[in-house]
């Protein structure tokens, strides 16, 4: 904005009170608390209609069919009570699959949270072409799912594929890498291979943490190691727990087998191979395959209930690991400056 | 010792950069491949004969220049409006106080916590009723309400500008939304270009969502390639489906290549410096 501009707008705006004054008292006593607050209501409704259209009613709609044998289609489901959802806990495959995707959560939400930090570490180091190197690591995170998973199909293919080339080099026999118990290490890769993610996030929260405060410790004779591990972690704690969080959301209703699967469409779920049938593709099957759509939606509904428990443990752990440096609200106890620190 | 330290990050990196790109590498080889060199032993590494009518085959197979158009029009509407909604909701979020700001809050947090699918299968039906159904009007939908990753992320960045920016602004006697369009979402730029770059690869990318939402003749290029080239046999063509998605991979590479200039450096740069 032009100095220019600023002023013009002031001029417009600033006698504006007193002839509201006169003309519409009850506007001036309008505080300017009480104008904010209307404000926020203007700039959050918007997406409070969006949530009731698009999410609440959809979600009890998927709850009501969770306690009937709904088959999507045909208007003679019954109510069932719980007995879906007594099954979901019951049944041994679902349980196995969820198994199945709490390990996978476990190896690649940290590994992928360690590899991202130390990749932004790296490239956040005073080098030249560090831009370069910033781009291309994270180019792979820009290629869009289906292409990826195409990709590494292709790498992992049994007779044409890179993968089993570099076997033969050693003298290994080719392996069926799509398929058990392969095709959960190619799934790991795959999903490691979009670590660029993490680390763009984590390199721009090691940009923001302030160059003086890194100077001020190196002249009291900190260590890198020492400034890394006493400055730089806890000011990136908050930028840390926002990826474990939604690291952890995105991989426990992730269904990214589907796509490295023989046949990647809604109804072919069950070319999954078994170390890759996570939750999700089990609840696909239910919907798609076997059209137990009330079955399905009581799945969604553990899920949903897993995923609220995990994030609420996460937010009490967070409060007393994570450190956020400015909080708006009491901005004025916590001057920005590092005079005395 | 500061050089050491230099050479071996650089080697460290140089390293890993090969790692990274290598996918990209055996991509653009199998799609050169003719079909003869594709099941031979040992590995061809590099094609031996060349055969660009591959492209060509990838794109007379189906219809790919079309479904292109299909996915490049979902895109980019839902890329724009995701992206004005999220900012304008995340201003509220982040500058504004009202009561039930936390409760709203707290909902807006555990949307971003759901797993879409289960309001995707209602909301499929739903739509269908309301025959919104092969249409892309589910995306201007989607849009207009904002996604509550990105207001979150706007929120995060809105939060974490200096208080005496907007205090400056009122005791000009600046309203709220002069405020949010002159102060500052200018100064969010950086997280428009994420998020535009974000949604756009999102739903270029998406590959439920149409295949839930729309037909065969309406869906988009990820659905239909995801199924693959096969032939008579039902056997995946490896080198059509390599041309194919390097067509359908290398556009959104060059559009963050493009777009990337500050979007890394400035991803947190706050107003005040």
């Amino acid at each position: 904005m032009s100095s220019g501009q600023l002023l013009k707008d002031s001029a417009r705006v600033v006698p504006s009170p007193s002839s509201g004054a006169a003309a519409r008292p009850r506007r001036k006593r309008l505080s300017l608390r009480q104008r904010r607050q209307g404000a926020f209501y203007a700039f959050t409704g918007p997406w409070v209609l969006g949530f009731l259209g698009l999410t609440a009613y959809p979600l009890g709609y998927a709850l009501w069919l969770s306690f009937t044998n709904s088959d999507g289609l045909s208007n003679r489901s019954r109510f069932v009570g719980l007995a879906n959802y007594r099954e979901v806990f019951t049944d041994p495959d679902t349980l196995a699959s969820l198994g199945r995707t709490a390990v996978f959560t476990g190896i690649t939400v940290p590994l992928s949270i360690l590899a991202g930090l130390i990749l932004a570490v790296l490239v956040n180091q005073p080098i030249r072409a560090r831009g370069l190197f910033r781009t291309l690591l994270y180019l792979p995170a820009v290629v869009p799912p289906v292409g990826a998973a195409l990709t590494f199909k292709l790498i992992f293919d049994r007779d044409s594929g890179a993968a089993n080339g570099v076997l033969d080099l050693l003298g290994i026999n080719g392996i069926s890498w799509l398929t058990d118990p392969y095709a959960r290490w190619v799934l790991i890769v795959l999903t490691m291979w979009g670590v660029g993610n993490v680390m763009i996030v984590s390199l721009a929260g090691l940009q923001d943490i302030p160059r003086e405060l890194l100077e001020a410790a190196r002249v009291d004779g900190a260590s890198s190691f020492q400034s890394f591990t006493r400055i730089t972690l806890p000011l990136l704690s908050p930028v840390i727990f926002f990826q474990v969080v939604t690291g952890i959301i995105a991989t426990l209703q992730s269904f990214a087998p589907l796509l490295i699967a023989l046949n990647p469409t809604p109804a072919g779920v069950t070319s999954v191979p078994q170390s890759n049938y996570f939750y999700m593709i089990d609840v696909f099957a239910q919907f798609f395959a076997n059209g137990r759509y009330g079955y399905a939606s009581a799945m969604l509904w553990v899920l949903f209930a897993i995923i609220i428990l995990v994030t609420l443990l996460l937010f009490k752990i967070s409060k007393s690991a994570v450190f956020y440096s400015v909080e708006p609200e009491s901005a004025k106890n916590k001057p920005r400056t590092i005079g005395d620190a | 010792m500061v050089f050491a330290r230099r050479s071996a990050i650089y080697m460290l990196l140089v390293a890993l950069l090969a790692l990274f790109l290598s996918p990209f590498g055996w991509l653009a080889v199998t799609a050169l491949k003719d079909a003869s060199e594709l099941r031979v032993l040992p590995i061809h590494w590099w094609p031996h004969d060349p055969n660009p009518d591959n492209f060509a085959g990838a794109l007379t197979t189906f219809d790919y220049l079309g479904y292109a158009r299909n996915s490049l029009t979902i895109a980019t509407l839902y890329a724009v409006l995701v992206t004005l909604a999220s900012a304008w909701a995340g201003f509220g979020f982040a500058r504004l106080n009202a009561p039930g700001k936390r409760a709203i809050f707290g909902v807006l947090m555990s949307t971003m916590m759901m797993p879409t699918i289960i309001t995707l299968i209602p909301t499929y039906l739903m739509f269908s009723k309301l025959h919104l159904v092969n249409t892309y009007m589910p995306w201007v939908l989607w849009g207009l309400c904002g996604a509550p990753y990105l207001i979150f992320l706007f929120r995060q960045f809105f939060s974490n500008m200096p208080k005496e920016l907007e205090e400056a602004a009122i005791v000009d006697g600046c309203g709220t939304f002069r405020i949010f369009l002159r102060i500052f979402l200018p100064q969010s730029w950086p997280v428009i270009a994420t998020s535009m770059i974000l949604s756009f690869s999102w739903t270029w990318g998406d590959y439920i969502g149409p295949a839930l939402f729309l037909d065969d003749a309406h869906t988009t290029l990820a659905v239909k390639l995801a199924g693959g080239y096969v032939n008579a046999h039902g056997e995946p063509m490896p080198n059509l489906v390599a041309s194919g998605a390097v067509m359908y991979v290398v556009p959104v590479l060059v559009l963050f290549l493009i777009m990337q200039r500050g979007f890394v450096s400035g991803i947190a740069t706050s107003g005040l410096k």
